[in-house]
């Protein structure tokens, strides 16, 4: 797999439009759901932005793990869209965002009676962003814990404990809706409703500080 | 299943668990079967699924990006982008107002050239060119999405400032039979001729001139009658007073870019 994007990486610094599209196909789910628990519905944008970057950086990688090295980039990217819209008076809702998210994949999902994507993605952005991030980055893009502290600037070691912690977490959350959905599944929709208070302040905001 | 388990099943242990946990993540949901294990296993196999159609809309900008890239390695943004990028939008919408009047304007420049002893044309048209291939080569991709409308737009005003140099390049500036050349490749080439024009005449009758339907594209360009003046001293050097700068900075890009826009023009005819 890895060996596989390895490839793919080099046949793009040639040129080939295929091993590109390759590396966009593999890479572009986890990078916007990433993306998405960062800064919610812009989402798509900053991922438009972080592929222009990669497509302009490219021949400047020069080896060591891609997928680190794409969502630094488009953590970076992220990171600069929170600080101009804090200078607009926009008031940016992720979590609000995904939690209606959350609804729609939910009534999508039942069918299957698992956990939709829309909807996990929704319960791992309601931790702590210290939390969140790490297992994001360790789950859905796939770093190991050393990478995935190179990208966020922190120790393997602590990349591990905040992975560890949000886990704990997200099976006492888990916990606490699996009942509801035992016991009476169309009495309680077991997901997180839009209009409830969310456990912790907005993601966003604690994101920067 | 919930009532099976005591009240903390699911927790992991420790980090290593949790690793472990996180590892498996991206390897799919334990059960195929729709009996998953471990709740928490499954909330992450859920948010690792490989992708979903619509997550991937933006393949081919991306591709576009890839494209443009590889197009123009990373030299573009090095170089003063910023005047250049204002004549090329200057160009551009010069060209939709040129084009919109076309055949009045060109007959009209047509006149004002035979008036007046036209200077040489290098100045605007070598300025204006390398803003406008710029974006022409990496054109259809380059700024993705955003830089789209400005491709085309680089197009039009490139034929268009080719015009004014290879006619009167080619022929004396006083013959009327400039103006074929200068018809053919459209009237967007005209705005420095427009403003060479314009500079040309004595003060008192240039904000007569500027009612007149000839310089109408000149006006639109410039955004206002009154910006005229200015607008033209930008885009075309004072007349009477650079014979000496020139040709050293500005004539030899014209004479190269002018080919290139040629064939561009034959292209579209």
């Amino acid at each position: 797999m890895t060996s596989e994007l390895n490839e793919a990486v080099v046949a793009a610094q040639a040129g080939d439009e295929d091993a590109f599209r390759f590396l966009y196909r593999t890479l572009q789910p986890g990078l916007l759901r990433y993306l998405t628990a960062l800064v919610g519905a812009d989402a798509e944008d900053v991922a438009s932005e972080t592929w222009l970057q990669i497509s302009r950086d490219l021949p400047t990688f020069t080896g060591g793990e891609f997928r680190a090295w794409t969502v630094t980039i488009a953590r970076n990217r992220a990171m600069d869209h929170l600080r101009r819209q804090r200078r607009r008076p926009l008031l940016p809702v992720p979590v609000q965002a995904l939690a209606d998210l959350a609804g729609d994949a939910d009534t999508a999902e039942r069918a299957g009676e698992t956990l939709g994507t829309e909807a996990a993605l929704a319960l791992i952005a309601t931790l702590p962003p210290r939390e969140a991030e790490a297992v994001l980055l360790r789950a859905v893009i796939g770093l190991d814990a050393e990478s995935a502290g190179r990208v966020l600037g922190r120790r393997a070691g602590a990349v591990r404990t905040a992975a560890h912690r949000g886990l704990r977490r997200l099976a006492t959350l888990l916990q606490r809706q699996d009942p509801t959905s035992e016991a009476a599944p169309s009495a309680t929709p077991p997901r997180p409703r839009p209009g409830r208070p969310t456990p912790g302040a907005p993601y966003v905001e604690q994101a920067d500080g | 299943m919930s009532f099976r388990q005591p009240d903390r099943p699911d927790l992991p242990a420790d980090r290593a668990a949790s690793d472990r946990l996180l590892d498996s993540a991206r390897h799919g949901r334990a059960g195929d079967d729709g009996r998953p294990a471990d709740p928490l296993a499954d909330l992450l196999a859920a948010a690792a699924a490989p992708a979903r159609p619509g997550e991937l809309a933006g393949e081919e900008a991306a591709l576009a990006a890839f494209r443009a890239a590889r197009a123009a390695p990373a030299t573009p943004p090095a170089r003063a982008p910023r005047r250049r990028r204002r004549i090329g939008a200057v160009a551009w919408i010069g060209a939709v107002a040129a084009t919109a009047t076309a055949g009045v304007a060109v007959a009209a420049v047509g006149l004002d050239r035979a008036d007046e002893p036209a200077p040489a044309p290098a100045p605007s048209t070598a300025s204006a060119d390398p803003g406008a291939s710029g974006p022409t080569t990496a054109g259809p991709t380059a700024p993705g999405p955003a830089g789209a409308p400005s491709a085309p737009g680089g197009g039009t005003a490139t034929p268009g400032s080719a015009g004014p140099s290879t006619s009167a390049g080619a022929a004396p500036p006083q013959t009327p039979g400039v103006t074929p050349g200068a018809g053919r490749s459209g009237a967007a080439a005209n705005l420095p001729g427009l403003c060479r024009a314009y500079l040309a005449k004595p003060a008192a009758q240039r904000a007569k001139a500027l009612t007149t339907p000839g310089f109408a594209p000149l006006v639109a360009a410039a955004g206002d009658a009154a910006e005229v003046d200015a607008f033209c001293r930008r885009l075309v050097p004072d007349p009477a007073a650079t014979p000496a700068a020139r040709p050293t900075h500005t004539g030899r890009p014209a004479s190269k870019a002018t080919p290139t826009a040629g064939t561009d023009t034959a292209a579209e005819d």
